[in-house]
């Protein structure tokens, strides 16, 4: 039997392995913090840069940031933040040796959602 | 010649050969982080659609434009750790990753400076 065609570690996608909260939000964090990495620092970097520059970059890029793009960039960015500080903070938990029973760890699982979507609401909400 | 005990050689390095200073180094910037989240979230909600003037005062403040230097070198370690991490489980080609390590590394760098000069350039009015 052929042994090349067997998946590598980690491969937690496709038949190998049953979709469950502990596995996609592990995933998402790493994505969520893959995102900010490529658009929201750059885009905070692009903003900072701007302000630096004088008042007509700043425009130009307070004009983007006002466009339907620029305002789901903003949103996503912020859902991310959420999302990967509630994942960063079970992770920190965990660290400290707490929470690791499967149960705890499915229900902060379950509270780390419900939290980054209340957190991305409220400021999403308050800077309108 | 190496006057080190062989068991204090190798304790605490591991197959990484520097032990948990990487580990150790994504943790404590998670945590600095997670106090600057606050400052970052309220500063996002202030500025959000303010004009050039409002903004330049808020960020030439000296507490935010310090704040701002620290949260770009701390974002920034912890995106270059976090990026190499992501990079060393899934590329899995010896030159690109190689290659993806050295830019992500060049790259957070480079943003750190630039940001820590933007930030300094607003706070001196220069």
């Amino acid at each position: 039997m052929s042994t090349t065609k067997r998946p590598m570690s980690p491969y937690m996608l496709g038949p190998y392995y049953k979709f469950q909260i502990t596995s996609v939000l592990s995933i998402l964090n790493r994505l969520t913090g893959v995102f900010m990495s490529v658009v929201t620092a750059p885009l905070l970097l692009c903003w900072l840069i701007a302000l630096a520059s004088g008042e007509e970059a700043f425009a130009a890029v307070s004009l983007w940031l006002g466009s339907v793009l620029g305002k789901l960039v903003i949103a996503a960015s912020v859902f991310s933040f959420s999302f990967h500080l509630m994942g960063g903070i079970r992770h920190l938990i965990w660290d400290a040796g707490w929470m690791l029973e499967n149960s705890q760890v499915r229900f902060s699982g379950w509270l780390a959602i419900v939290g980054s979507v209340v957190l991305t609401l409220i400021v999403l909400g308050a800077g309108l | 010649m190496n006057m080190q005990n062989p068991l204090a050689r190798v304790r605490g390095t591991g197959s990484s050969g520097e032990g948990s200073h990487h580990w150790r180094s994504q943790r404590y910037s998670a945590l600095i982080l997670l106090l600057l989240s606050v400052w970052i979230l309220w500063l996002g909600v202030s500025l959000a659609g303010a004009d050039y003037a409002s903004a330049s005062a808020v960020m030439s403040s000296p507490v935010n434009a310090g704040m701002a230097i620290l949260f770009a070198g701390t974002v920034f370690y912890h995106t270059q750790l976090g990026l190499q991490v992501v990079i060393e489980d899934y590329v899995h080609i010896a030159t690109l990753e190689f290659a993806m390590l050295i830019i992500v590394r060049f790259a957070c760098l480079v943003a750190f400076l630039i940001s820590a000069i933007a930030a300094l350039k607003i706070a001196l009015g220069a």
